[in-house]
């Protein structure tokens, strides 16, 4: 049961690993996400396979329809995981003087 | 034909994204100083603190979240505000008519429900505002009882349902909220034409909800229809939308909608807004800066540590102790010798509330009012 278990982690982390699906998932993110709002909302959290599973979930609620999910759930946890460190933050340029 | 039309439409969102997401350490927005950029399309934009040191804190350096775009600009000569459910005359209310009524300035601290999102562990999706999602400004306009009072309201309706012109792309839920007719009714719940004396679109003008001392989801930009209700009515903003659990949960754990309560008045909370976190500061003299709310009270008191919270001492308080608006706090502070120090605020108000230690983790990451803490290091000249 134990190296079943195992063998399937790794079976996981290879897919996960998988440069080919996460470039799949990256192009997904774009064509998904982006008509709606800018990807720095993404890109600024950390989340769990869980947590993005369920961010996925709300997104086709809110009429997102995607051709391949799971690309974009690898993508998102190979590069935005809760294990992944935290983006310093960015600035705008100054707008001040223009209204 | 339609398929191909919405095709193209959206292959032109996204080659107009991918323009603006190539430049994208040149992002500005137009009347803001540089602001701390959570998302540019719709506009997420947190306040450095070093910009948080004034009672009223400017326009341009103002805080903006918009959970959906930005609608088209209003022209303030054919805007209409409609005022239609339980009242006697269902209403299309002018801007003029609303200049009309008797103004009035509220000062009013405004805070994103998430703000200090970024401190619950572990993690929740959601914008990661950290100190600076808040700000307070001058609110002038007419009361929203006085705007109801044209339209001849129902003395039996209960709650008041307010929508902005902001709508949501493809099935994205509209903004919609929902409020207790007792404080639509009250006296400093203002419809905003002004704030600071001007008419900022992206804030919400030419009307925006004022709710002294509730989050900011309750504040509603772009006011457009107002409708009392006998029941209070829902939408995804409503629920589970902005929502905060009734019993406090483990962190990590999965909510649980039965008991999860709308979010109304705000926390007691203090923040430190100079020295900067993990700054190096000289050997000498400096002040330790910060703002407090509580908000439907007033701050009464403000304690700073220095050593990570073995003994505490009261910080001078700006002489305006209002409901809903914030207190400056500054502490005199000489460092004896060098060396890293963490410093602490702990805010306490008119109705003895105390900030926590340890605020409440819960599912959506809201209403963080954790004690203060920056870190320093002191070195000799």
């Amino acid at each position: 049961m134990r190296t079943a278990l195992t063998l399937l982690a790794f079976a996981f982390a290879a897919l996960a690993a998988d440069p080919a699906v996460i470039e799949k998932g990256m192009k997904e993110e774009q064509r998904t996400c982006v008509p709606c709002h800018s990807l720095r909302i993404i890109h600024s959290n950390r989340l769990s396979r869980a947590g993005w599973n369920k961010e996925l979930d709300k997104m086709a609620g809110w009429g997102t329809k995607y051709s391949d999910r799971d690309a974009i759930l690898e993508y998102l946890v190979a590069n935005f995981g809760d294990d992944k460190p935290v983006s310093p933050p960015e600035l705008t340029t100054d707008g001040a003087a223009k209204k | 034909m339609q398929a191909n039309r919405r095709q193209i439409f959206a292959a032109f969102l996204a080659a107009a994204a991918a323009r603006k997401l190539t430049a994208a350490d040149g992002v500005t927005i137009p009347g803001k100083r540089p602001l701390i950029l959570h998302n540019d399309r719709p506009e997420d934009l947190e306040t450095p603190v070093k910009y948080l040191n004034t009672w009223v804190t400017p326009v341009d350096a103002f805080f903006v979240r918009q959970h959906l775009p930005r609608p088209s600009a209003i022209d303030p000569a054919t805007y209409r505000l409609t005022i239609n459910g339980m009242v006697s005359k269902e209403s299309q209310i002018t801007l003029a008519d609303l200049q009309k009524l008797p103004q009035h300035t509220v000062p009013a601290t405004l805070e994103c429900t998430g703000n200090g999102r970024a401190f619950f562990t572990p993690k929740l999706p959601g914008i990661q505002w950290a100190r600076g999602a808040v700000g307070n400004a001058e609110w002038t306009g007419p009361r929203l009882s006085d705007v109801l009072k044209l339209a001849g309201v129902d003395t039996a309706a209960k709650f008041l349902e307010i929508d902005g012109a902001d709508s949501g792309v493809l099935q994205t839920p509209d903004f919609v909220r929902c409020m207790p007719m007792e404080k639509a009714m009250h006296p400093a719940t203002l419809l905003a034409l002004k704030m600071n004396g001007e008419t900022p679109d992206i804030h919400g003008f030419p009307a925006r909800l004022i709710v002294p001392g509730w989050d900011g989801t309750s504040w509603v930009k772009w006011v457009i229809r107002l409708t009392p209700t006998a029941k209070e009515s829902g939408g995804f903003f409503m629920n589970p939308g902005y929502r905060y659990p009734k019993y406090a949960l483990p962190p990590g754990s999965a909510p649980r909608p039965a008991e999860l309560e709308v979010i109304e008045g705000m926390p007691v909370k203090s923040s430190l807004t100079a020295p900067e976190d993990q700054s190096k500061i000289a050997l000498a003299p400096t002040v330790i800066r910060g703002f407090a709310w509580a908000g439907e009270n007033a701050i009464e008191r403000v304690e700073v540590s220095t050593d990570g919270g073995a003994k505490w001492q009261n910080a001078q308080l700006s002489t305006q102790k209002l409901p809903f608006a914030w207190r400056l706090f500054n502490l005199n502070w000489t460092p004896k010798e060098p060396g890293y120090y963490t410093i602490l605020s702990r805010a306490t108000d008119t109705a003895g509330r105390v900030q926590p230690f340890v605020p409440a983790w819960n599912p959506s990451g809201y209403l963080w009012n954790g004690i203060d803490k920056v870190g320093v290091t002191v070195e000799k000249v």
